[in-house]
């Protein structure tokens, strides 16, 4: 039985993710894979890999993520689709951006324990609250009065006014988890890296952080070159990792 | 297709190098920030009073502003400190048997 759906965001040339193939199927089978493209139409449809959806949604296709509060939800909700075509195959879905590199073959099994030995139901990094800090997403959707009050109609906790974060490029879910997040509909833009975290622990899911695997998630410099020193210091992944494919 | 016009992108490159110049400055030279109960160092940062505000500049943690606690009553002054919220570690709440505590009635 496959277990891990490994879903993988990619937007570069269909040759790029050829050789992004060669390197995943290092760590996870290839039949878990389902590739979910940003990319153009034509460079979708030369990707030779069955398992595939193209995302049509001007709110993936973001140039400033930030400002312009870059969604995953209609990406997420097409994954979703395919899970319950699926049927029982898939228990966890592991989410990644193309540059969030896998580094260990046994990828899957270790977010799985990790998962379970966290009772955690959505495993991100850099999970941090945010609410009433100066954290600049949380200020930034403070300006709209229907930020906080959308979680306090939703929320299943007794303090709706808590707002998580995690850094967008890579997560970790069960199968509930990620089933329930994607029925919800974004009720008006929010930024992915506070929404699937804020929505799934309002929901009344277990968010839980990835701890010292945190150290090899960073969002500036390219970490390229750094691919075998991080997997010699313990990482699972790296990322941000953005020139690999093109050698 | 618009572009960008040379003097333009040479103008934000400019407001770009001088922010990054400018946040060096704060950080390097900044007030040290500190969690307030743990005494760890949230980095360093320009904290400037300005028109009734007060402005941080180079924060780079996500810091909670909050007066300080007092042991001996003061009239005159108060201390605004910053403390980080602790790593997030709730409960699973769906599948606890009992109803979530936003469903239980207060009276």
């Amino acid at each position: 039985m496959k277990t891990v759906l490994n879903l993988i965001l990619s937007h570069q040339p269909a040759a790029a993710v050829s050789k992004m193939f060669v390197h995943w199927n290092q760590c996870v089978p290839n039949e878990s894979i389902l590739i979910a493209y940003g990319g153009t139409k034509s460079e979708f449809d030369a990707i030779q890999h069955n398992q595939k959806f193209f995302v049509d949604d001007p709110r993936l296709r973001t140039r400033d993520h930030q400002r312009e509060f870059q969604s995953y939800s209609r990406l997420f909700q097409a994954a979703a689709e395919f899970l319950e075509r699926q049927g029982d195959q898939f228990r966890f879905v592991h989410f990644a951006e193309y540059d969030h590199l896998p580094l260990v073959p046994d990828l899957n099994e270790r977010q799985i324990e990790r998962l379970t030995a966290e009772g955690a139901d959505l495993l991100g990094f850099h999970v941090h609250r945010v609410d009433g800090t100066n954290d600049p997403h949380f200020l930034y959707h403070m300006a709209d009065d229907k930020f906080m009050s959308y979680w306090s109609g939703i929320s299943r906790r007794r303090e709706p006014e808590v707002v998580l974060s995690m850094c967008g490029s890579g997560s970790v879910w069960n199968r509930e988890a990620f089933r329930a997040v994607c029925a919800v509909k974004e009720p008006f833009p929010i930024y992915m890296e506070l929404y699937l975290p804020t929505l799934a622990h309002h929901l009344g899911f277990r968010v839980r952080d990835f701890g010292e695997q945190n150290h090899f998630v960073r969002v500036l410099k390219d970490e390229t070159s750094y691919v075998d020193h991080a997997r010699e210091e313990g990482a699972w992944t790296l990322h941000p990792v953005k020139r690999l494919w093109d050698k | 297709m618009d572009f960008a016009s040379g003097e333009a992108i040479v103008g934000q490159m400019i407001r770009k190098f001088i922010r990054t110049v400018g946040l060096k400055i704060a950080q390097t030279i900044g007030t040290p920030i500190k969690d307030f109960p743990s005494g760890r160092s949230l980095g360093r940062a320009l904290v400037i009073p300005w028109r009734g505000k007060i402005h941080i500049i180079g924060l780079k943690a996500a810091a909670r502003p909050m007066f300080q606690p007092q042991k001996r009553l003061t009239y005159w002054k108060q201390e605004i400190v910053f403390t980080e919220h602790p790593l997030p570690d709730f409960p699973n709440i769906r599948k606890t048997e009992r109803p979530s505590p936003s469903e239980i009635a207060d009276d």
